[in-house]
């Protein structure tokens, strides 16, 4: 890496050379300033049809000293102002107030690798700024992104604080390897986005489509969503204060059986106790759901002073979920600095630091595996929380402990601290072309700890209690060193740009877990007699890449952009290490044409279409090697030897997962900008997918990892936005954005993947098959119940009824892909009230109703839902839920019976915030004063009877969808909060 | 300005010369197809690893007595599985999940026993002796063997695989199914070639000669597989049972309490059995099983054992080996075939005796001279040497304090191989025998489908609907989806 060093010499002496310019002839001088007097710096002015120009300085003030004549006309353009163009005509000052330009179309879109006009861009990219999130409850970015960017789809697979989000570009594109699109946070790639901190979030891009994902290359494959954070823009220090304070809730309970119906049914199945020492009557709902409160304090300083700008902010969020013990707690610095240190030359750094910690639900699990919303359910309300000897009371027939047990009995808690930064260097060597080196690390350590209570829950008590201490550490750096050039020449302007990327992950964990201890007052692994596991591990994964891309657009109208990007990879073998992928786009600036009227019904309208090729590496290190694991231990002579086993089959031919994307689209404004529409349709094939395709176990091995497959996507998407009213006093805005994405397996090489597994050997319910959608939902066809002996029966593969249906009689019962998914905002302002309504829904997405399996199944002592009062209980018995049947599962397959529609539509925010008026805060030295209460989730509309149609309890799994079994649920949440600048 | 341009270019340049380095990284904490069997101790380590099937493959730690005691009459369920309830029914489908577990986890063994026999001979570290590789490609022939005697007698003929996979060619993966007597074939011909291949014993540790294969091991096991093979050849069984008993190793009887006291294991009644140390060398089978007073928690265990057996140990009078296996004990759960009220009295399988939290250090035996005498009385039966077997009985009978065979149960050959019958089911209970025994002597059918089992919520019998087709299981759905050349058992 001596290189890195050579350039950065060779940048500054070379760059020194060039300090010393030519002796002024007639020389123009000025100051800029904005709308309020304040100069701004960094203004481009420059004398029009020449390459010569200057930057204005820090107090906004310029020179111009080469070329002008009388005739020179002097153009004074800055990123968010509207241009302005003077003739000289002897003047020898020329002070100029640029305007804020609030036409969309002179936007300043963050892009791979730097920034476009709006107008410019040939790619699908949408943005979301800081506006739609602000005064929503500071979480995560997943939530940021939800409903507000058409194709985007964010899928949040639970309610928990720490549950993360699972986001889908364009619909899902791999099996095995990753979905997930890449985050890059001021030019540093994550995946992790838990701790990074809304609040410090200025704009948010999402590139949907190849071409805009394209210069990423290798990790673009699904899309990539760039964040940028906050940085000074003023003169004068901006003080900002945001607290809010919030509870969340879940918005529904589910109906279960009572002590004497639960009796009931234990009695039909044949199990009897003596029910009257069972006295207790616990609603065991009650018992785990709880009001959480949340508590937000952010801070932050930011200005621009003397060629720095500077951002700096700290923040502390603490928030409790709705399910007893579950919480998270971050704390955020947050440093970002700008320095010109001359005209020429920029250094500047980002630095995050984030300390994390969360306490996890069990949920997702039945009773017997200590799942704590399925225990809820399931457990029944005769018995008390704990027992006479204080231990975790179970079910009167069997342990399973009730769901109090998981939550206070295990104590669990995960702390992160998160070190994420970057330093730049950028510096405008020579003319037209900018060189610039950057640097980035994303480091993090965290620590698990648990504790079982070796006293009061029975696992606990069996193996005399268990301490677990685990910690994972994650280290990244990147590498970039990019040269781009910049240049506009009559009505031609060109901007290329050439880089190389070099990026190392590595990561290592170790993990240590005792057993049998004397007390529970100490609980780290410390105090256990028994060390039962201790284990380190290590691995790293490097890529290298070269990029290259020419934007060059024609009079204003004919805009091209093209990127190559090579990529090596360590996950493939030497001689399918690297992967080659090009893109193209074009666009057509249809309103700057002279057959359309400027001054008419179009603003402007920009017709764009676009193919490139994006590729997916997104899957284990060392994938291509066949590796042989250590720890098949075994003892021989009383002494454990160490031992070894083939973990994985060799595969040389291991190669890049391709993603070939077409996209065509429009951006159209109209009506004095208050319409816009941008809409696109796209087709993705995914071919050579990384699969783990199953292999015959009789080979020693599972599955081997291989090129095999395609996967297509293609969709529709629609996003409008609309001022509907814009009067001094009042104004309203609408945004709408639709999505249509058609998945589809078009060929898995002759291979069915059955996964997702069901409670209870009821077999797996996801189905990968040819020529059908990822998240398929498989199993058999629910006739009825028979009316004779109370079983249930199903339609088998040849339509007759049958009590026993073999497994060829399953088929395709549900989809969990949704037809459409929508958001709509409206951001309302009378004077200084301000209504902000946001709506999201998904349509036509099938879910597995997983939980029902468990609460109607009637197989078990298990307390079940109120549906089991209509169970057939004698000959004769008309009813569509079966008899009880104890320990067997055939009247309670995975069956249409448990499909249920999960659509949705769902007030996902509601704001109201008031701003005092400017009187009456100035006297209080306050410069915006906002007072604002939140509600989320307020109200859905659904037809889906579980707590919520918001989940899936495989989390975002790319194949296994739609499937809820005891998964948390997401919560209603109210927060009431202030936010001041000063 | 040239030369700063040439500069970058060139250091561009050399970034991608590096690259190559930079890319090519080797696992840290893994080794290699290419690099982890060079060494002696590295070869050991795969033989080591082969061996750790008998832990990691649950079928081994507890699942034989679901396959072998339960299916057949020796026990109920117990516990609370779904699954296992229709193992003990006899239902079990093609996509029971445990059997497919069964299939892969026991194919994994074999392609590490594969593995190791495929690799020794290339090993050619100076530490290596020729007579150890001699040993370690007996070790792992033994284990293969041992591997697809067990499939066969779950699933009949099944593929038989005696390489490494290292493609994952269609057709380097889809294996048909041989047949049944190529497989006891295959296994047999392992077994002779280990039996010279293997020591008698590796040292004076008994915790070594117990855990590694030892030609006594090859030829118990070879003489089981002879008589459990479709056209039994007793011959052979009693002239691997001679080898067996004229091993150095002196296999003898012990006093039955002592097998299974918990703390006398690697005895010299042992041939080969699981080892276990506790902790993380630890059997969670015997949490599985043992009463709440030992395993100190509470809920429903499995394996329980039936009506049918405790009155067989009864109907004999038989109280030693019925106070080694079983313990009875007051439970808070019902047990729909001992007590459907709380608090009944119930018996628990109690072999093994401690728990330890799901890390027991309790063995596992996989074969122990007191079958082989057993075998040999049958083998000796069959061979029409009826009172040489009566002799093998009694002496399995007098450890277990029960008088000689009266001449009511020995007066022909077809008595006495009941006898022997139910003299193997007393003296193995809990040894994941008892299935395959009545397999061998044809007697599911009858065994099953006149079996008396009270379903106390019901009040009915239980209707076992024993078929000839449930012999064997099903062939995994899993497994076939996967392999095209494979074809299911009758159903």
């Amino acid at each position: 890496m001596i290189y890195k060093k050579l350039v950065f010499i060779t940048v500054i002496f070379i760059s020194l050379l060039c300090t010393s310019k030519s002796v002024a002839q007639n020389k123009v001088t000025g100051v800029v300033t904005e709308n309020d007097g304040l100069p701004i710096p960094g203004v481009s002015v420059i004398l029009k049809g020449t390459t010569i120009g200057v930057s204005t300085d820090f107090d906004g003030k310029y020179t111009l000293s080469e070329g002008v004549n009388q005739n020179s006309v002097i153009v004074f353009s800055y990123i968010g102002f509207k241009t302005q163009e003077i003739l000289v005509k002897g003047q020898s000052v020329i002070n100029v107030d640029l305007q804020e330009d609030t036409s969309v179309l002179d936007e300043v879109v963050i892009v791979g690798y730097g920034s476009q006009l709006k107008k410019d861009i040939t790619g699908s990219v949408s943005t979301i700024d800081s506006d739609s999130f602000e005064s929503r409850p500071n979480t995560q970015v997943g939530s940021l992104l939800q409903g507000q960017s058409a194709g985007v789809q964010v899928i949040s697979g639970s309610g928990k604080p720490s549950g993360g989000f699972s986001v889908r570009i364009r619909g899902t594109n791999s099996i095995n390897a990753s979905s997930e699109p890449l985050y890059v946070v001021d030019g540093v790639p994550t995946t992790d986005t838990r701790s990074i901190n809304p609040s410090d979030i200025d704009t948010i891009t999402v590139l949907k489509d190849a071409s805009s994902a394209a210069i990423y290359g290798a990790q673009g494959a699904n899309g990539v969503v760039l964040i940028t954070t906050k940085r000074g823009t003023t003169s004068k220090p901006k003080v900002s204060l945001d607290i809010y304070s919030g509870v969340s809730q879940v918005w529904n309970t589910l109906p279960v059986l009572n002590g004497e119906q639960y009796r009931d049914l234990m009695t039909e199945m044949g199990l009897s106790t003596d029910w009257d020492s069972f006295t207790a009557r616990t609603d065991w709902q009650e018992e785990i759901f709880q009001n959480g409160f949340s508590q937000n304090y952010q801070a932050s300083v930011s200005g621009k002073t003397e060629g720095t700008s500077y951002f700096i902010s700290g923040g502390h969020l603490t928030q409790e979920g709705a399910v007893r013990t579950s919480e998270i707690e971050r704390s955020n610095f947050k440093i970002n600095i700008d320095q010109d240190i001359n005209d020429w030359l920029k250094v500047g750094t980002r630095i995050a630091y984030t300390s994390y910690k969360d306490v996890d639900i069990n949920d997702n699990n039945n009773v017997n595996q200590g799942g704590v919303l399925l225990g809820a359910l399931t457990t029944p309300s005769i018995i008390g929380v704990y027992n006479d000897a204080g231990m975790f009371t179970s079910n009167p027939f069997q342990n399973w402990e009730n769901p109090l047990a998981s939550t206070d009995g295990l104590d669990r808690e995960y702390n992160n601290n998160r070190f994420l930064g970057n330093i730049y260097l950028e510096a405008k060597f020579i003319e037209n072309f900018k060189y610039k080196f950057n640097y980035g690390i994303d480091n993090s350590n965290g620590v698990f700890d648990s504790f079982l209570d070796p006293f009061r829950t029975g696992f606990g008590a069996a193996i005399g209690g268990q301490g677990i201490n685990n910690t994972d550490k994650k280290s990244y750096y990147i590498v970039e060193n990019t040269l781009s050039y910049n240049n506009s020449f009559n009505k031609h302007t060109v901007e290329a740009l050439v880089g190389s990327v070099t990026q190392k992950f590595t990561f290592e964990n170790s993990s240590i877990q005792t057993r049998n201890f004397a007390s529970a007052s100490v609980t780290t692994p410390n105090g256990g007699s028994e060390i039962f596991d201790a284990s380190a591990w290590k691995s790293e994964r490097a890529n290298a890449s070269f990029l290259s891309r020419v934007n060059y657009s024609f009079d204003d109208k004919y805009l091209l952009t093209a990127n190559f990007r090579a990529d090596g990879s360590s996950v493939f073998g030497p001689n399918k290490r690297w992967g080659y992928f090009p893109s193209f786009s074009l666009g057509w600036r249809v309103s700057n044409e002279k057959f359309i009227n400027k001054d008419g019904l179009i603003n402007d309208l920009k017709l764009r279409a676009g193919w490139g090729l994006v590729g997916n590496d997104n899957i284990n290190a060392y994938s291509y090697l066949g590796r042989v694991g250590s720890g098949a231990n075994y003892p021989f002579g009383g002494v454990t030897q160490p031992g070894t086993f083939p973990g994985s089959i060799e595969n040389l031919t291991l190669k890049w997962e391709e993603s070939e994307q077409t996209n065509i689209g429009f951006d159209l404004s109209m009506l004095n900008n208050r319409l816009s529409v941008t809409a696109d349709a796209y087709i993705k094939k995914t071919n050579d997918l990384l699969l783990n395709a199953p292999l015959p176990t009789t080979s020693g091995f599972d599955n081997a990892i291989r090129n095999i497959g395609e996967i297509q996507n293609k969709g529709i998407e629609l996003a409008l936005n609309t001022v509907n009213v814009n009067s001094d006093n009042f104004s309203w805005n609408t945004g709408f954005n639709i999505s249509f994405n058609r998945n589809e397996v078009v060929s898995l090489v002759g291979q069915e993947l059955l996964q997702g597994g069901i409670t209870g050997g009821r077999g797996e319910a996801s189905l990968v098959r040819e020529g059908e959608p990822l998240g398929t939902l498989y199993g058999y066809i629910f006739g009825g119940v028979d009316p004779a002996s109370g079983n249930a029966y199903y339609i088998d593969n040849e339509g007759n009824s049958t009590f026993n249906p073999t497994p060829e009689d399953r088929t395709i019962i549900g989809d969990a892909n949704p037809d459409f998914y929508y958001g709509v905002t409206n951001t309302l302002n009378y004077k200084g009230f301000g209504l902000f309504v946001f709506l999201q829904g998904s349509q036509g997405n099938d879910m597995l109703n997983v939980t029902r399996i468990e609460t109607e199944g009637m197989i078990d002592p298990k307390n079940q839902s109120t549906a089991v009062l209509d169970r057939w209980r004698q000959p004769g018995d008309i009813t569509d839920i079966p008899r009880a049947s104890f320990g067997n599962s055939d009247n309670s397959r995975v069956s249409t019976r448990f499909i249920e529609d999960a659509s949705y539509l769902r007030f996902k925010t509601i704001t109201l915030s008031y701003d005092l008026p400017k009187n009456l805060i100035d006297k209080l030295g306050i410069t915006a004063l906002k007072i604002y209460g939140t509600g989320e989730n307020i109200f859905t509309i659904t037809d889906y009877s579980g707590f919520d149609p918001e989940v899936n309890a495989f989390g975002g799994s790319n194949t296994v969808q739609g499937i809820d079994f005891g998964t948390y649920p997401q919560t209603r949440n109210l927060i009431f909060g202030i936010n001041a600048t000063f | 300005m040239k030369l700063f341009k040439i500069l970058t270019l060139g250091l561009l340049l050399t970034t991608m010369v590096g690259c190559e380095d930079f890319l090519d990284l080797q696992p840290i904490s893994e080794e290699t197809s290419g690099n982890a069997y060079e060494t002696a101790s590295q070869i050991e380590a795969a033989l080591v690893g082969a061996y750790e099937s008998f832990q990691s493959s649950e079928y081994y730690v507890w699942d034989y007595l679901l396959f072998q005691d339960v299916r057949s009459d020796n026990c109920y369920a117990g516990g609370d599985n779904p699954e296992v309830f229709q193992i003990d029914n006899i239902t079990i489908p093609a996509t029971h999940s445990r059997i497919f577990t069964h299939w892969s986890n026991l194919y994994n063994a074999i392609s590490k026993a594969n593995l190791v026999i495929e690799r020794v001979s290339n090993i050619s570290d100076p530490l290596l002796t020729e007579a150890r590789k001699n040993q370690i490609k007996g070790e792992a022939i033994f284990l293969r063997a041992y591997h697809y005697f067990t499939l066969v007698k779950l699933w009949g003929g099944v593929p038989l695989i005696t390489n490494t996979i290292t493609s994952t060619d269609a057709n380097a993966v889809n294996i048909p199914r041989a047949t049944q007597e190529t497989v006891y074939a295959q296994i047999i011909a392992d077994l002779e070639l280990a039996a010279t291949l293997l020591p008698e014993t590796y040292s004076n540790d008994a915790s070594i000669n117990k855990a590694r294969a030892t030609s006594g091991a090859a030829h118990a096991l070879a003489a089981k597989a002879y008589a459990q093979q479709p056209n039994p050849d007793y011959n052979a069984v009693l002239l691997h049972i001679q080898a067996v008993e004229t091993s150095s190793a002196n296999y003898q009887l012990i006093v039955y309490n002592d097998l299974f006291s918990g703390n006398n294991y690697n005895n010299a009644e042992s041939i080969i059995e699981v080892q276990y140390l506790g902790g993380n060398e630890g059997n969670y089978g015997p949490q599985l099983l043992l009463p709440p007073s030992v395993s100190g928690d509470s809920w429903r265990k499995f394996v329980t054992p039936s009506v049918d057996l405790i009155n067989a140990f009864d109907t004999e009078g038989d109280i030693v080996r019925k106070n080694a296996s079983i313990l009875f004990e007051s439970v808070q759960w019902v047990d729909e075939f001992w007590g459907n009220t709380q608090g009944s009295v119930i018996p628990f399988s109690y072999k093994w005796k401690n728990a330890n939290g799901f890390a027991s250090s309790d063995n596992t035996y996989l074969i122990r001279y007191g079958d082989i005498v057993l075998l040999k009385a049958e083998a000796l039966n069959e061979t029409n040497q009826l009172q040489a077997a009566i002799t093998e009985v009694n002496r399995i009978r007098s450890r277990a304090e029960l008088p000689d065979l009266t001449n009511a149960q020995s007066n022909s050959q077809q008595v006495l191989r009941e006898t022997i019958l139910k003299e193997r089911r007393l003296e193995l209970f809990q040894e994941g025998q008892r299935w395959d025994d009545l397999a061998r002597y044809n007697a599911l059918i009858t065994t099953m489908n006149t079996l008396v089992e009270i379903d106390l919520r019901t009040g009915n019998q239980v209707n076992y609907n024993m078929t000839d087709a449930k012999k064997l299981l099903p062939i995994p759905q899993q497994e076939l989806d996967r392999n095209p050349a494979l074809t299911q058992n009758p159903l």
